[in-house]
């Protein structure tokens, strides 16, 4: 996954109900484009069948050495 | 025992109020005396409210006159970070919106406090809706670090950090939901505790973030984050996320030897780029935990990066959510930065997030894995010491966003993992300027981290440094 464009923020921020300006869209997609890039290794290769929850469950794990 | 009651750690003046050794009223006295000297070039309150402080210290000592004692805190005046929500009283959350925003309810966290008998100075300064790692505010002004003024004293819990190190309050209650509490004790030279997400109840505490909010204390010593944290852990009604787990005895823990304990100290990431100082001050540590008895051995952890990219999706996603009805309604109330702060969380999909929270479990598996070997991790807190408020200014200074990204690295991927961090004070730059270290334990597992940072502490004295007079 690449970082967004500001046309793509622009019109997500309007679908959102929070329209934004050329200039503040652009402004977004420099700052959170880097976010974007450093997930995109993960984004699009979780298991099927895995929930959000499974956090909760890996915070119960005892750990034995 | 100090002449000047409020130099005492938390846990001293505890026990001497209880020992009638000093009445609340000294105490709070001598706390009002500090705060009239400090406020003006710290701006660290955002109310003080002497009068009500003094009536609550008196009615404290004439019930302990009595015989009756509320609790292991009885007569403590404590501030706390002006997002925790205390009935009656206006809790502005640092921001213009919540300006005249008065709490009908009080925070579980607090309650408990109260309970405990601590009375209440006042509330503290703090970056607008908590959302801001500098201590910077729009509205009301920067906090400033009282170990150098015109520097930033880190955020978002600014007026904790600055408070407590200047000894305006024994301890105050922070938030961290990026590294706001972890921040201002590395640049402030205090301790601050992040604990596990779920440790502490969050009903009654401004939202920013639900995934990773935490509530926690900043103090002078790791003693009495662990007499705090004790006091406020475990399950609450209000909070359903509250943890059920037992709350362990986190006092026995902070007298417990570390010796044979095992410490990471990661291979990279957190061991790149640093200041010159900071890479000094994380060797002197390591040779002190050494020295300790603690075994020392390199980690290698998960790449860092991914989790850091997971957690800016999260949390720019849950806070343009929470504030989405502002934005639409208010937007030109909020402050330029945290405004852009917000704006970001509108460009993430729904799918992008949920991804970013799907893969929190595997992330801190895999980093239990990596882990497996070793009790703690220790760390920087951040690659530098405290930058001045003016180079980490967006808006007037050209190079202020990379500056405010560098201070954020460390933390945040441990809220992503939802792991408790202890920030402890372990020495200074050659410039003055404090520096902390982070250790870093298991889900659940604040009590290892405090046997390691009450140890540290018993062979240091960088916790008991106090910054020059105002």
């Amino acid at each position: 996954m690449t970082r967004p464009t500001p046309k793509e923020i622009k019109a997500i921020a309007d679908v959102a109900g929070v329209p934004v300006e050329p200039d503040v869209a652009t402004r977004i997609a420099g700052s959170i484009g880097p976010a974007f890039e450093g997930f995109a290794p993960i984004a699009g290769t979780l298991p099927f069948d895995l929930e959000p929850a499974s956090f909760l469950l890996a915070q119960t794990v005892k750990v034995s050495r | 025992m100090s002449s000047e009651p409020a130099l005492m750690s938390l846990t001293a003046v505890a026990k001497a109020i209880a020992g009638k050794q000093l009445s609340s009223h000294e105490v709070t006295r001598s706390c009002l005396h500090r705060i009239a000297q400090w406020q003006p070039k710290l701006n660290a309150f955002m109310t003080i409210e002497a009068e009500a402080a003094l009536k609550a210290a008196d009615a404290a000592d004439t019930e302990l006159a009595k015989g009756q004692n509320r609790g292991p805190l009885h007569g403590v005046p404590l501030a706390h970070k002006d997002m925790y929500y205390d009935a009656g009283h206006v809790v502005s959350c640092g921001s213009l919106i919540r300006r005249d925003f008065v709490a009908s309810t009080t925070s579980t966290a607090l309650q408990r406090l109260k309970d405990a008998g601590t009375i209440r100075l006042g509330s503290l300064g703090m970056a607008e809706f908590a959302y801001g790692p500098t201590g910077h505010n729009y509205h009301y002004g920067a906090v400033h670090n009282p170990w150098k003024f015109g520097h930033v004293t880190g955020g978002s819990s600014s007026g904790s950090g600055s408070a407590v190190a200047a000894r305006l309050t024994f301890a105050a209650l922070g938030s961290d939901t990026g590294g706001s509490i972890r921040m201002p004790a590395h640049f402030c030279g205090i301790t601050g505790l992040k604990v596990t997400w779920g440790r502490v109840s969050r009903a009654g505490a401004m939202p920013l973030s639900q995934s990773l909010d935490t509530v926690g204390p900043l103090a002078r010593t790791v003693e009495d984050c662990a007499l705090l944290v004790g006091l406020m852990a475990g399950a609450d009604p209000e909070d359903p996320t509250a943890s059920t787990a037992p709350v362990p005895d986190y006092m026995a823990a902070t007298s417990a030897s570390i010796k044979g304990l095992r410490i990471g100290v990661p291979t990279s990431f957190y061991v790149d780029d640093l200041d010159a100082d900071v890479a000094k001050i994380l060797d002197d540590t390591i040779a002190v935990l050494k020295r300790e008895g603690a075994v020392i051995v390199k980690v290698d952890l998960p790449d860092q990066r991914q989790l850091s990219s997971a957690c800016q999706l999260v949390l720019a996603t849950e806070a343009a959510a929470y504030h989405k009805r502002w934005l639409i309604e208010r937007p030109q109330d909020y402050g330029p930065q945290v405004l852009m702060r917000l704006q970001n969380g509108l460009a993430i999909p729904g799918v992008l997030y949920l991804e970013a929270l799907r893969w929190r479990g595997p992330a801190l598996a895999a980093h239990v894995a990596a882990t497996a070997n070793v009790d703690a991790v220790l760390a920087p807190v951040a690659p530098v010491a405290a930058p001045s408020i003016a180079e980490s200014d967006i808006g007037n200074a050209p190079d202020a966003e990379a500056v405010i990204q560098r201070l954020t690295r460390f933390t945040r991927t441990i809220n992503y993992l939802g792991l408790p961090a202890l920030s402890i004070p372990s020495g200074f730059t050659a410039k003055g300027l404090p520096v902390g270290m982070q250790l870093v334990g298991r889900s659940f597992d604040e009590a290892t981290l405090l046997t390691i940072g009450a140890a540290f502490q018993r062979a240091t004295d960088f916790h008991e440094k106090v910054p020059p007079s105002a």
